[in-house]
């Protein structure tokens, strides 16, 4: 069955698609919202989110059209070098359709909350695929390395991640022995709430790391909004991890919040096991790079040593 | 007094009487619809010229160029089009049916019940569920809303007075909860919601045509062949009955026919505001007649300026593509302000 | 109804009652479990080492005056709208009052940058200043003065207006979207009494004018011909009425966000059981006013812990039933 769509999707980019087709067969891409064929090696790659630009670039290609970060814009300062000559497509909300179209695309990742509508549309573009989860960017790096053709470059970076990830568990077994595994929370702080995150990117890369969560933590859904500083001790835990935007009224709302004596009741705050740590990484970027740098200031913030470990270019 | 032509059928089994000057605006109107359609196909981000959109209509090829137009940009001008006309045809029903120039689907809890279930929606589906379904949705929550106020305002009869009350409270306790998700929801979800609930028509398809497409078939021509017991009824309700207008199943009707118009409208569009408020108006200011004449010309204007807010959206601040109905309000708000010098002049 | 000064007076004392429960509950009841004797203890016996009487003095106390203060507010700017339009369904919610101060405080927020609450009451009050005259224009009708029907189609028109422009500014302005979001949906928590103390005067003046003027009130029901024969000045008391309703709406919504109905339904509640008498109408409405809205904040906060339901719709949900009932028994207006 798969195959007879497979042809007929060949069929269908045969007659749309400008570029040349190989004779080689098609790699079938399977992904959230379907299956794509992808004829060929992708030279020109579009990028609808962010994780997608972060493993795009990791997978050490240039993508000819990538949505506007969130903050840092046009695109955060650790991916900037290598996309000089990209053409921004707009917001990550409202991608520009029709510049997307004009750049001739061999292959299109989008994000399925964001970009499910436009699906259809995007398919008739190029052949688009869309993961699964937004977090889960060792899914996304095989996917876009299965669609890229670039499937030995994505082993080689996940082998990577599995070493790093190993030596962190170990360092950091030996350095808190008993207290480990450690629970930690994850808060961000926003110009009238505070949040606390019970799943999200951070999060997964910290459980995969070893990390434990609170068991009010373990909930359902993204997380939580606070409004009121009486519910400080809900953010309760023995380290936290602190993230929130350069913002003179952000600031104000921590400072606010961080002089409360609930606050300094925090078993975290008493043990000094606060951590402020960049929210593009943390909570933006969404890619192996992101979390490849995610876990330098976690070495940083628990004083570990690092081995020398084989760059990619950008890590 | 007004100049008409009156055709008659070979037996003389049924009459049309078309006032001239009705005539003459309606296809003045939609020839000003006709060229606007095409600049508006011409603009966008991507920089095409006037002779580039009519080859591609003409002769369809296949190169971006033709998917550009034809896919992404052709779909959205029609969808601008349906969904304005829908509009501004809902309003001028609610308008002679509640007999107040103030009237307009929002007003009467339309919108807020299809923006509420829309929301919802958002909110529960995030990841389940086909997105195919939020028009439906919408449109379920834009008729049991309407369903609710006919239930609650219904004491022996629709009184227009207590219709509009009922609608008002709804809508307020509607969004209300709209909000509570829109503050539970992580950020993603509450931009989404959020434009949405603004009114834009970005990446409309073909598939969302179709699917309106069929709402309009069947309402405007049953609106038009109706619309003269609404005029019965702006004399009084005695007169109506006088007349032979079956006074309460007609309100029904056009309540059901104004919710179906903006219901679906707002379905595929958004809680796009103000078109319904305000077309109705600007056809009586071009053209005195009853409401079967100005159903096309209120269709008309309302198809013109949602066309004309989408085709600013689309390439005033680009590469950012903004919602409609933020232009809406900026073509509504100084309209309505002269609305209201107005109607103050003509009152006080 | 209660007619005799007896039964008003008793009356009264219930009403305060109930307030005085309410603000025992919320001052007692959140996230940190705080029981009675300790909440007495905090009062009397203060001690900053313990945590719980913390919350109560710091958290909690400025949320209890918040809502109290906001809600005396809205409920008595809600009875000098009734009674100026002589529209029993007239209310700074659904008259677009409210929508016009957001309206302003979204483009002080994200235009002019604006923060504390006390630039940001300017703005406020320029936008229930606008709101209001669009109105007051608007629900004209010929020959009648102001029709209630037409004014509150006005309303909603003028409603849909701001609310659609501060949209557009929102959506321009993504990120100011979100630390906006709250205050839109009506919050009393995380209001610093310092600042909002700047803004107290001027409310507190507001209100006093309101006292004063009760029986020039209790004559605006009547016609306008009638009224002027009994040497009132009716230009001049509608206008210092509407300057008090825009200074009580408006820092109700600098300091709180969007709050509705509590202006539609305590006028209600209180001309019910009070009669139509401003001498008492007005003191009973801020009372039941500050009540309600106390009860809705205390509500909200153990509904869905440690997380809050925003205050402007717990008023609403509670709202909606009371208003569809009294817009089912309007009587039938054109």
């Amino acid at each position: 069955m798969l195959r007879y769509v497979g042809l007929f999707l060949i069929a269908t980019c045969l007659a749309w698609a400008p570029t040349a087709s190989t004779a080689s067969s098609p790699t079938v891409v399977e992904h959230a919202l379907g299956s794509t064929a992808i004829h060929g090696n992708p030279a020109r790659v579009v990028s609808l989110y962010q994780g997608a630009t972060d493993t795009a670039v990791a997978l050490g290609i240039e993508p000819v059209g990538v949505v506007e970060s969130w903050t840092e814009k046009p695109m955060y300062r650790y991916l900037r070098q290598d996309l000089q000559e990209v053409t921004y497509l707009g917001l990550e909300t409202q991608p520009d359709l029709e510049r997307i179209a004009w750049l001739s695309p061999d292959l299109i990742v989008g994000a399925r909350n964001r970009h499910r509508t436009i699906y259809p549309l995007l398919e008739r573009i190029a052949p688009t695929v869309i993961p699964g989860n937004v977090y889960d960017f060792k899914a996304l790096l095989e996917l876009m390395a299965k669609a890229t053709g670039r499937v030995a470059r994505g082993d080689e970076l996940l082998a990577q991640w599995q070493a790093r990830v190993d030596d962190f568990r170990a360092r950091i077994r030996r350095k808190l022995g008993d207290q480990w595994p450690q629970e930690v929370a994850i808060l961000s702080f926003r110009a009238d709430h505070a949040r606390i995150y019970y799943a999200g990117f951070a999060r997964t890369v910290l459980d995969e790391l070893g990390f434990a969560a609170p068991a009010d933590h373990r909930k359902e859904g993204w997380g939580i909004k606070l409004t009121s500083q009486e519910s400080i001790p809900a953010m309760d835990a023995e380290a936290v991890f602190i993230f929130m935007e350069d913002d003179p009224a952000v600031r104000r709302t921590y400072e606010t919040w961080s002089s409360h004596p609930l606050w300094k009741n925090l078993q975290a705050v008493r043990q000094a096991d606060v951590y402020h740590v960049d929210p593009v990484t943390w909570n933006m970027g969404a890619g192996i790079i992101a979390a490849n740098r995610m876990l330098d200031e976690l070495y940083q913030h628990y004083n570990l040593e690092q081995p020398d470990h084989q760059e990619c270019p950008q890590c | 007094m007004n100049r008409s032509l009156v055709f008659r059928s070979a037996s003389d089994r049924w009459s049309v009487k078309l006032n001239t000057r009705v005539l003459i605006v309606t296809l003045t109107l939609a020839g000003l619809l006709v060229i606007s359609s095409v600049l508006a196909l011409a603009s966008g981000s991507h920089p095409t010229s006037f002779m580039d959109v009519l080859g591609t209509l003409a002769a369809p090829a296949r190169s971006e160029l033709a998917l550009i137009i034809l896919e992404i940009r052709l779909p959205r001008v029609i969808m601008a089009i349906l969904v304005g006309g829908a509009l501004g045809s809902a309003g001028l029903i609610l308008q002679g049916l509640v007999r107040n120039p103030l009237a307009s689907p929002d007003v009467i809890g339309i919108t807020s019940g299809a923006s509420a279930a829309a929301v919802l929606f958002l909110w529960l589906g995030g990841v389940t569920g086909t997105s195919l379904l939020l028009a439906p949705v919408a449109m379920g929550g834009a008729f049991t809303v309407a369903l609710c106020i006919t239930a609650l305002a219904w004491q022996r009869g629709i009184s227009p007075a207590r219709l509009v009350l009922v609608g008002v409270g709804l809508a307020a306790a509607l969004t209300a909860v709209t909000t509570l998700l829109l503050v539970l929801s992580p950020d993603s979800t509450a931009m989404n919601a959020y434009i949405w609930l603004t009114g834009s028509l970005y990446a409309s398809q073909w598939h969302d045509v179709t699917a309106l497409a069929p709402w309009l078939v069947v309402c405007w021509p049953l609106a038009l062949i109706k619309l003269r017991h609404l005029d019965a009824q702006s004399m009084g309700e005695d007169m109506a009955r006088g007349l032979g207008s079956a006074l309460q199943g007609h309100r029904l009707l056009f309540l059901v026919l104004a919710v179906a118009l903006a219901g679906s409208a707002v379905a595929y569009g958004g809680a796009v505001g103000f078109i319904g408020l305000i077309a109705p108006h600007m056809a009586r200011r071009l053209v005195t007649s009853g409401h079967t004449g100005l159903l096309p010309i209120a269709a008309l204007i309302g198809a013109l300026i949602l066309l004309y807010a989408d085709w600013i959206g689309r390439v005033a601040f680009i590469p950012r593509d903004l919602p409609a109905g933020i232009f809406v309000a900026g073509i509504g708000a100084p309209f309505f302000v002269y609305l209201l010098y107005r109607l103050r002049r003509e009152l006080a | 109804m209660l007619t005799s000064l007896l039964a008003r007076t008793s009356g009264t004392l219930i009403c305060l009652g109930l307030l005085l429960v309410a603000m025992v509950s919320s001052l007692a009841f959140g996230h940190i479990p705080v029981s009675l004797d300790m909440l007495v203890t905090s009062l009397l016996d203060y001690d900053s080492g313990s945590l719980e009487h913390l919350v109560i003095r710091t958290e909690r106390f400025s949320r209890t005056v918040t809502a109290m203060i906001v809600g005396a507010g809205l409920a008595i700017a809600g009875v000098l709208m009734q009674t100026l339009t002589r529209n029993p369904l007239a209310s700074p919610g659904i008259l677009g009052i409210n929508a016009g101060a957001m309206f302003f405080v979204v483009v002080g927020a994200t235009l002019f940058s604006l923060t504390s609450p006390s630039e940001l009451v300017w703005a406020a009050f320029t936008g229930a200043a606008t709101a209001a005259f669009l109105v007051y224009f608007l629900g004209q009708e010929a020959g009648r003065g102001i029709s209630p029907v037409r004014t509150v189609l006005a309303g909603v028109a003028v409603t849909a207006l701001f609310v659609s422009f501060a949209q557009g500014l929102l959506i321009l302005n993504q990120d100011r979207f979100e630390s906006i979001l709250f205050w839109l949906a009506g919050s009393v928590s995380g209001r610093e009494l310092d600042a909002i103390a700047p803004l107290l005067p001027g409310f507190f003046l507001a209100l006093l004018i309101a006292l004063l003027l009760s029986r020039q009130l209790n004559l605006l029901g009547l016609d306008d011909e009638v009224i002027r024969g009994l040497g009132l000045r009716v230009g001049q008391v509608r206008l210092l009425i509407g300057l008090v309703v825009i200074v009580l709406a408006g820092t109700s919504v600098a300091m709180a966000g969007l709050i509705g109905f509590v202006g539609l339904i305590v006028p209600h509640m209180a001309r019910g059981i009070f009669g139509t008498d401003h001498r008492w109408l007005l003191p009973l409405s801020a009372i039941l006013g500050a009540t309600l809205l106390l009860a809705a904040d205390t509500v909200a906060r153990l509904v869905i812990p440690p997380q809050e339901i925003p205050v402007g719709v717990m008023t609403a949900l509670l709202g909606t039933p009371l208003f569809l009932h009294l817009a089912r028994h309007v009587r039938k207006v054109s």
